[in-house]
């Protein structure tokens, strides 16, 4: 039983009113984000752990809670806002772009690109959660993988404006966002990147 | 009424109203903004803007013509197929058509990037029903990355996203014009009227209304039911896609969701409780890699006849592959199964069929335009695209090419309609029907009239069907609609999740009750929609669509019109 199943079981049974959000319950679409005894997950993705009787809910950190699990996603998505998370494609793309699958590019990216923007490591980072001015391990994940694609013609401004004010240099190596992702992906590593890539050029970098 | 004063109904005025957030609505924002970027577009969502809905979810891939020794007239004849022929052959044409422009813009402008080939071309793999590999994806994510890229894209034409807001009803002037719809805000519980020069309607489909089935929980046929309460024909309602192997996970949620078309590709067998692989027993030549509607249909008839296992289900097992091999080709399918306690890579899973896909919905012509002036609809909940039985891919490759169609329509056409003037009436009693619930002060809950509906649906109108069954069924779907007009959910408005069920019960059963109608009318089997009383494809009599219609009195009219092959003969 996961702690979805536990909630809808809540919901039918004891109280109808219980407030808590989902859609797809198959990790795809990031919407039922909760915390579990202090930890970040999906609610349709956590067992419900057996080794107890009683576990502890609380809703995404760092964001207004509407009601009970549901709280109001804004703020997490104003800050991906402003890394200008769509390509901003090259005027002389009209094909799709030939690039091989074990391109460096592409193994840069691959890896960071199936986020849901279900806000775990937002949840989880301490910077984030606690102040508005840290653009956040999501939208920079966003920002490596756009700074890394060629077909994009706004890199290096999308770079200035990451590795400055409430940029990269906000954050603090907790690893908190990497150690909770659901998708396993690793916005610590996205962040050193840039935090690279702002002092020497991308051609140069070993991928690491 | 006591909860809503229509003259205190806040009012938005907008030029292009877009009502879902998946990948039909957003295709459309994008090209309103494209072609008239004058245009102010409003998006009404039920659920979360980009991440609600189906097309988030889409596994496999999307279905478009690249390579110069594929055709459209090839993708055309294997949707035409797969059909069995009861498309409208102009709208399948437009869909293989314009699939593979959607793709290019879906790489080269909205920043979606597809899985490629060694030669660093765009890589398509085979799909079932299929002459030609035409399939391109993304691993087998494919609804994550072009979902977030057209949530992204959002934040560059930055549309006025109405988020959390239901859509309620389509309300015309005293005169019958389309002068917009009433909504609900379900964070702050209050109504909302909202005016647009056109209205695009694109909410998706209604499987959910099945005991096990695959879609997300919007799914809940809000479009469809909207445009039926107002008038408009819709046609091949019996025509509900079962996909062969749903997850079976107990009483989790996870039950339904779709273990991936590939699996049998790959040579996954299937087997009933005895350890049969019954499959000989329905299509011998072809086994476990026979068309959706085939096995769907065997092993619903296993596990009703009672060979089924414990749980009500059948056993996919492609361990005899290797666990190395699965683990390396199927990681994703591996996860869900070890998410619930089995193991694909080194044993049988059990699954069932699940209810997928409508390929009926609302009447449309190329362009999007419905009966209704002002009124476009695009993706899921339009109907003739895929006849009586889609493909695998041709579903994600509709809403974005019919999404982007209903947008250039939208574009083109907004400024020649003006604001008109709400009929009173219509706004009152569309918000009394909504208020309803929460106004009762004694009555069910809605959840337990939800699983009744969908054990109904699934016994009496699911994959294999018959008259008794049918009769059976819809006398379920009578009583269940007199017990929802008589739910009564707890309070606050805020955020109430109870009430908002009991709304979509209501769309559930409204679109429901064409289903059956729709069923006990077609006295034939073909694609999807199959009859134990009539097993087989009647050409001679049921070359023909069923058109249903509720004039405004409540009653329904249905009449059957023969589908014209102008482009393709059987």
């Amino acid at each position: 039983m996961m702690v979805l199943d536990l909630l809808l079981a809540i919901q039918r049974e004891h109280d109808a009113a219980l407030g808590f959000r989902f859609s797809c319950r198959v990790a795809m679409c990031g919407t039922c984000t909760l915390r579990l005894d202090g930890r970040s997950v999906l609610a349709c993705q956590t067992p419900v752990p057996r080794d107890r009787d009683t576990v502890r809910l609380d809703p995404v950190a760092g964001l207004p809670v509407l009601r009970d699990l549901v709280v109001d996603t804004t703020a997490f998505w104003e800050e991906w806002a402003r890394v200008t998370p769509y390509l901003v494609p090259r005027d002389d793309l009209t094909e799709p772009a030939v690039i091989r699958p074990d391109a460096k590019e592409r193994q840069l990216i691959d890896p960071a690109l199936d986020c849901i923007g279900c806000g775990a490591c937002y949840s989880s980072c301490a910077v984030s959660a606690g102040s508005r001015d840290f653009i956040g391990p999501a939208a920079l994940n966003r920002a490596m993988v756009l700074v890394a694609d060629s077909r994009d013609a706004a890199g290096e401004e999308r770079l200035a404006a990451v590795t400055g004010e409430g940029g990269v240099d906000r954050c603090h190596y907790v690893y908190g966002c990497s150690a909770q992702c659901p998708k396993g992906l690793d916005p610590a590593q996205a962040i050193r990147r840039l935090r690279r890539w702002r002092l020497r050029p991308r051609s140069s970098d070993d991928g690491r | 009424m006591t909860g809503v004063d229509v003259a205190d109904v806040p009012v938005v005025d907008t030029d292009v109203l877009v009502v879902g957030s998946g990948g039909a609505g957003l295709m459309c924002v994008l090209h309103v903004k494209a072609a008239a970027p004058e245009l102010d577009v409003t998006i009404v969502s039920k659920g979360a803007v980009g991440r609600s809905g189906c097309t988030r979810m889409v596994q496999g891939g999307f279905n478009a013509v690249l390579d110069p020794a594929d055709s459209v007239d090839l993708h055309l004849r294997d949707t035409l197929d797969g059909g069995r022929f009861l498309n409208d052959q102009e709208l399948a044409h437009t869909l293989v058509t314009d699939a593979p422009k959607v793709i290019h813009e879906l790489e080269t402008r909205v920043g979606c990037f597809f899985d490629r080939s060694e030669d660093g071309r765009i890589h398509q793999k085979a799909f079932a029903g299929q002459q030609f590999d035409r399939t391109v994806h993304r691993g087998d994510l494919t609804g994550i990355e072009i979902m977030g890229r057209l949530r992204d894209q959002m934040f560059r034409v930055l549309p006025n996203e109405l988020e959390d807001v239901r859509a309620l009803d389509l309300v015309t002037d005293v005169h019958g014009e389309l002068v917009g719809l009433t909504a609900l805000d379900a964070r702050t519980g209050r109504a909302l009227l909202v005016r647009a020069r056109i209205v695009v309607v694109a909410t998706g489909g209604a499987a959910t209304m099945y005991r096990i089935a695959a879609p997300a929980k919007e799914k809940t046929g809000d479009g469809v039911a909207m445009c039926w309460r107002a008038g408009l024909p819709l046609r091949d309602m019996e025509m509900l896609q079962f996909h062969p192997t749903g997850l079976l996970a107990a009483e989790s949620r996870m039950t339904g969701a779709v273990l991936e078309e590939g699996l049998r590709g790959a040579g996954a067998y299937l087997y009933n409780a005895r350890g049969e692989r019954y499959m000989e027993r329905y299509d011998a030549a072809r086994m476990e890699r026979s068309t959706r509607d085939v096995v769907s249909r065997a092993g619903y008839s296993e596990i009703m006849a009672g060979r089924g296992t414990p749980t009500g289900g059948v056993l996919i097992d492609i361990s005899h592959l290797g666990a190395g091999e699965v683990e390396r080709r199927f990681p994703g399918m591996v996860a869900r199964t070890r998410q619930i306690g089995q193991d694909l890579a080194t044993g049988p899973v059990e699954v069932s069929p699940t209810a997928h896909f409508h390929m009926g919905g609302v009447l449309i012509d190329p362009d999007c335009h419905t009966e209704m002036r002002g009124l476009l609809v695009a993706g899921e909940d339009a109907g003739g695209t895929h006849g009586a039985n889609r493909l695998g891919g041709n579903g994600v490759a509709e809403s974005t090419v019919f999404g982007s169609r209903a947008g250039d329509t939208a574009a083109a056409e907004a400024s020649s309609r003006g604001f008109g003037e709400p009929d009173p009436e219509q706004v009152a009693a569309s918000f009394a029907r909504a208020y309803a619930p929460l106004e009762r002060d004694a009555g069910e809950l809605p959840f337990p009239l939800t699983r009744e509906l969908k054990d109904a649906m699934w016994v009496g109108c699911g994959v294999v069907r018959d008259r008794a069954g049918l009769e059976e069924c819809l006398a379920s779907l009578d009583e269940l609609t007199e017990r929802s007009a008589q739910v009564s959910v707890p309070g606050p408005a805020q955020v109430n999740y109870a009430w908002q069920e009991a709304l979509d019960l209501e769309n559930q059963l409204t679109v429901a009750r064409t289903v059956v109608a729709a069923a006990q009318l077609r006295e034939e089997s073909r694609g999807a929609h199959y009859r134990a009383d009539f097993p087989e494809q009647d050409d001679a009599a049921w070359s023909r669509y069923v058109v249903l219609r509720r004039a405004a009195d409540g009653s329904v009219s249905s009449d059957t019109r023969p589908v014209e092959h102008t482009r393709l003969a059987p």
